[in-house]
């Protein structure tokens, strides 16, 4: 999972309908970054058959010590 | 006991007023009086509400005389966060966008207080939009630490923190997505308990999927009878769970002799400030004493939870913000401005993995946690710092600041588990340290039965701060 660049940070607004300047842009990419190096080796790997709503199933798992 | 009635916990007040030991008259005024005193200091209040406040407490002293009791804190006076709803009322949530806001509906959390006899102080302060973990706020002022003027309180619960801790209110409503409960109550020296995802509606408190609502107050025991009038299902929230509730009460009443608590390896034991190290290692000391067995754990990789959390928080908070980000960006404070619009750059594919990969990360750690009853880690690495070194406002380094102090608090957030912060210790320099208990989906009531030997055994809990 490749963090997004400021250039696609400014284009990424621009469709989002909130334009930012060039240097917002880097200050975002610079804010934002982290979560994507931390989450890249989740990124990708995720099995076809697994929707958000699995959290609920674990979640109301009977889990005992 | 205290015979000043501000000072009480919330049991024993709503005891005290049930037997007439206290009017509510008296319980109010006590409390009004702590906050014309502390409020210039702290700043914890958004509104005071002194006249409709003494005239509920009078209409429920009036029904007392008469026999009847509206339910378990029948006149007890409270305040919460600014962000629940009440009809009528002005709900800023913090902000300058709603300013002038008054909800129509009230609140589910709110509404179960109020049916069970609670009346109404005013309204807290908090960080804008519940969006910031220190308590500085642009429009309405940072709030202030009781402990020391200068620091802050942690948010996003700001005014809840400082208010329960000065003892101003007996408890307070906080919420939590990414420490909200935690870190004030770490911060200001409060028991704070942040709900599993489900267990308390989120109907009519600003919800977004990681939001918990739940109390910040004086001890675990009061926080156990807050969580049991509060919690279940609502029909306005399907995502709160039916099914019937444990006796929270009841649980804190039991030893700790047998249980296992688990102390992790990594992650939240690393790059710890040495007096939180002394006090985590304090608290596990104290457990030990009351009859807990301490075993290491191995967590999974709780950076990826951290991580995980951002994603998801961040592009939430631009999707519920956008029509006003669109339409009135000068109105929010710098900051969350910033930090609203780091969402706007974060791909829905990457939102909806991270969504997808909460149940698996939840089951993780759900098995790396097997064979203990609860995990203790700190809230965060530091005791409070000061107003002046946490306003970073929108400064490139800002969002790393922001995530440093909540590194401990966000994991958690993300897998929707309940937690409880216990007031554990204070540094050399007079701060409160607070520790997190985190347990199974919906097993507040085994933090809560720690929290409370853990309280049977020390005073932190029971420290006020006095005024400079």
């Amino acid at each position: 999972m490749t963090k997004p660049s400021p250039k696609e940070i400014k284009a990424m607004t621009d469709v989002a309908g909130l334009p930012v300047s060039a240097d917002v842009a880097a200050r975002i990419a610079g804010s934002i970054g982290p979560a994507f190096e931390g989450f890249a080796a989740v990124a990708g790997t995720l099995p076809f058959d697994l929707e958000p709503a699995s959290f609920l199933v674990v979640q109301a798992a009977k889990v005992s010590k | 006991m205290s015979t000043e009635p501000a000072l009480l916990s919330l049991t024993e007040v709503a005891r005290a007023i049930a037997q007439k030991r206290f009017s509510s008259r008296e319980v109010t005024l006590a409390c009004l009086n702590r906050v014309a005193q502390w409020q210039p200091r702290l700043n914890a209040f958004m509104a005071i509400e002194t006249d409709e406040a003494l005239a509920a407490a009078d209409a429920a002293d009036a029904a007392l005389a008469k026999g009847n009791s509206n339910g378990a804190l029948h006149g007890v006076p409270l305040a919460h966060k600014d962000m629940y709803y009440e009809a009528g009322k002005i709900v800023t949530c913090g902000s300058h966008i709603r300013r002038d806001f008054v909800a129509t509906t009230t609140s589910t959390a709110l509404q179960r207080l109020k049916d069970a006899g609670t009346i109404r102080l005013g309204s807290l302060q908090m960080a804008e939009f519940a969006y910031g973990p220190t308590g500085h706020n642009t429009h309405y002022g940072p709030v202030h630490n009781p402990w020391a003027v200068d620091r802050v309180t942690g948010g996003s619960s700001s005014g809840s923190g400082a208010a329960v801790a000065a003892r101003l209110t007996f408890a307070a409503l906080g919420s939590d997505t990414g420490g909200s409960i935690r870190m004030p109550a770490h911060f200001c020296g409060v028991t704070g308990l942040k709900t599993t995802v489900g267990r308390i509606s989120r109907a009519g408190a600003m919800p977004q999927s990681l939001d918990t609502v739940g109390p910040l107050a004086r001890t675990a025991l009061d926080c156990a009878l807050l969580l049991g009038l509060m919690a279940g299902a609502d029909a306005d929230d399907p995502t709160a769970v039916a099914g019937p509730l444990p006796d929270y009460m009841a649980a804190t009443r039991e030893s700790i002799k047998g249980l296992k608590i688990g102390v992790p390896t990594a992650f939240y034991v690393d790059d710890l400030d040495p007096e939180v190290e002394r006090i985590l290692d304090d608290t596990i000391t104290v457990l030990k004493r009351e009859g807990a067995e301490i075993v290491q754990v191995e967590l999974p990789d709780q950076r990826q939870l951290t991580a995980a959390c951002q994603l998801v928080l961040a592009v939430e908070a631009a999707a519920f913000h956008k029509r006003w980000m669109i339409e009135r960006p000068q109105d929010y404070g710098p900051q969350v401005l910033m930090r609203l619009q780091n969402g706007l750059a974060i791909p829905g594919v990457s939102y909806l993995e991270a969504m997808r990969w909460r149940g698996p990360a939840l089951a993780a750690y759900l098995a790396a946690v097997a064979g203990v009853d609860a995990v203790i880690a700190p809230v965060a690495p530091v005791a409070a710092p000061t107003i002046a070194e946490s306003d970073v406002g929108n400064s490139p380094d800002a969002e790393a600041v922001i995530q440093r102090l909540t590194r401990f608090t966000r994991p958690i957030n993300y897998l929707g588990l309940p937690a409880l912060a216990i007031p554990s210790g204070f540094t050399k320099s007079g701060l409160p340290v607070g520790m997190q208990l985190i347990g199974r989906s919906f097993d507040e009531a085994m933090l809560l039965r720690i929290g409370a030997a853990f309280q049977r055994a020390t005073d932190f809990h029971a420290r006020v701060p006095k005024p400079a």
